[in-house]
């Protein structure tokens, strides 16, 4: 089996774009990824399959067939192209069949493209859309929604560990401030300066950024979860090469080496899981991950974990065996994971403040990855050169989960 | 015979939640399963819960999708079935704009609701003290 590194990458801006179809979006983001192969590439020649996460295209632009689509739209007609959907993973998935086809030396170099157009449909559209990533028969008739099964998953931890919503607001607080830092984040505003903004619109005073958070312009979602608990509605795509290590020399001097990869299920349903405040397939996956890699938990020096909702940055930071069971949400309130802290997570902002254009954000978090262990994340820079890191990106309510661990390279 | 989706669907129609029991190894699904969870033998037949259980769980929604936006606010409900199991059902008998008086540990029991021509799982509030 080959040894699989990361040559390029690139993403657009996670916004409402208006006017501009997925593979719009794509091609931008295929530009910017040539632009950071050290070397240069030349795509007609050098790319010999083409693997692309997107969830639910069939709904928002009623298009599937996604593969060929996009070769086309690209001048790569004639290359093998394939859609991989695992849900909000689709893109990992995406990454992790392109890893096999490198690492079993079937292909030397291909393209990963992760994207999701949300916008084509309104609050409630999305909602539905996003449903089908759950059972549509065992959980979707009750009414139940995305937001709804987390906050399922917040209530069991509460009530198993303590804590509270407020609490949680460690996650909005802290992942809002590295978004603030982020020029390709949908919200690049803290809390404070979001509070301010509508207390002038509103002509309202807030006294704090709690209480603005626990303020009617933070409307509940499913109890406990409210607005700013949510991960948005958005739009966006990246684009990432992947070579055999023997030949990514021709590419850069500089790749981040795939040192392990971990992949797993859970029931789809959560009525099928005897506790939510763990994530069972995380687990599994991170296990097999740091085995492949020869690490352990505590050589993880930075993490993009998939916070789609404020409490699963916390389920997902104890079940990746940063913290001990129970202890993640005070982990948070301390700021161990915030840039500056001894664990940092999310120092993008995460899916909450950067958006979560569900198929594209697999390869999002890839990309903080390679712009933090290659020293390039200007204002959000980890202190002290960090080299090993981590990706957590997960389907539905968890039911998919996908680990992979990146150590910088030097050819 | 292969237990299907149907079967579950028309017990619920029959008013019961029905799950799965092994024939090799006696191990009870809820709800049904066409294979053993435990040995993955195939012989598996229909077993007939109580409808039953009390609240493990709930949140109230009040953002939905498009076909359940005219019932908002409303609560769901985790229910662990007294033969064991969770169901996730909607939950009646309880008021959805006062989450603070829903309590954990209800005893709860199943209800067929049917709701735009399509099968709704609802569990009923029986009593809110809780369950041995």
């Amino acid at each position: 089996m080959s040894d699989v590194d990361l040559i390029g990458i690139g993403l657009t801006k996670f916004a409402k774009h208006d006017n501009k179809t997925s593979r719009d979006l794509l091609a931008e983001a295929l530009q910017e990824a040539i632009t950071t192969v050290d070397k240069g590439i030349n795509i007609r020649k050098d790319i010999k399959a083409l693997f692309v996460g997107y969830f639910t295209p069939s709904l928002y632009e009623h298009q599937s067939h996604y593969g060929p689509l996009i070769t086309e739209w690209f001048g790569l007609t004639g290359i093998p192209a394939f859609r991989t959907e695992s849900a909000c993973a689709s893109s990992s998935s995406a990454l992790a069949t392109g890893y096999f086809a490198v690492a079993s030396g079937v292909y030397d170099i291909v393209m990963i493209c992760g994207v999701e157009k949300m916008t084509s449909l309104d609050t409630s559209g999305v909602t539905d859309a996003l449903s089908i990533a759950a059972d549509d028969i065992f959980e979707l008739g009750t009414g139940i929604t995305f937001p709804g099964l987390f906050a399922l998953m917040a209530q069991e931890y509460f009530g198993k560990y303590g804590g509270s919503w407020e609490d949680l607001q460690a996650v909005t607080l802290k992942n809002h401030y590295n978004g603030s830092l982020n020029p390709k984040a949908q919200f690049q505003a803290e809390i404070s300066a979001i509070a301010e903004k509508i207390a002038i619109k509103k002509g309202v005073t807030f006294k704090d950024e709690l209480d603005f958070l626990n303020s009617k312009y933070n409307p509940p979602v499913a109890y406990p979860l409210r607005l700013f608990d949510c991960s948005p509605i958005s739009d966006g795509a990246a684009v990432a090469f992947l070579a055999n290590s023997e030949i990514s020399n021709r590419f850069t001097d500089r790749p981040l080496h795939i040192k392990g990869i971990g992949l797993s299920t859970d029931t789809l349903s959560i009525a099928g899981r005897d506790d939510l405040t763990t994530s069972k397939a995380t687990l599994k996956a991170a296990y097999m991950a740091y085995k492949m890699a020869g690490i352990t938990p505590k050589d993880i020096e930075i993490a993009e974990v998939h916070d789609c909702f404020t409490i699963n940055e916390i389920i997902l930071s104890e079940s990746l065996g940063f913290f001990k069971k129970g202890t993640g949400l005070a982990m948070a309130q301390k700021g161990i994971t915030k840039i500056i802290g001894d664990q940092p997570i999310n120092t993008d902002g995460g899916l909450k403040s950067k958006g979560h254009p569900v198929g594209a954000t697999g390869i999002a978090m890839v990309n903080e990855l390679w712009e933090q262990l290659r020293g390039e994340a200007g204002e959000r820079q980890v202190k002290d050169n960090p080299r090993i890191g981590l990706t957590c990106n997960v389907g539905g309510s968890n039911a998919s989960s996908m680990v992979f661990i990146f150590e910088r390279g030097t050819n | 015979m292969l237990l299907t989706v149907q079967d579950y669907i028309d017990g619920l129609i029959e008013g019961k939640i029905f799950g799965s029991k092994c024939n090799k190894c006696n191990q009870i699904m809820i709800p049904i399963k066409p294979v053993c969870s435990k040995c993955g033998n195939f012989s598996v037949e229909k077993f007939k819960t109580k409808g039953k259980g009390f609240l493990k769980n709930f949140t109230i929604i009040y953002v939905a999708p498009e076909k359940f936006k005219d019932k908002v606010p409303y609560a769901v409900g985790l229910i662990q079935i007294d033969e064991g199991g969770l169901i996730m059902g909607r939950l009646v008998g309880v008021s959805p704009d006062k989450p603070e008086n829903i309590k954990i540990g209800s005893k709860v029991k199943f209800e067929l609701l049917i709701e735009n021509e399509k099968v709704i799982v609802v569990f009923r509030v029986i009593d809110i003290n809780k369950a041995e």
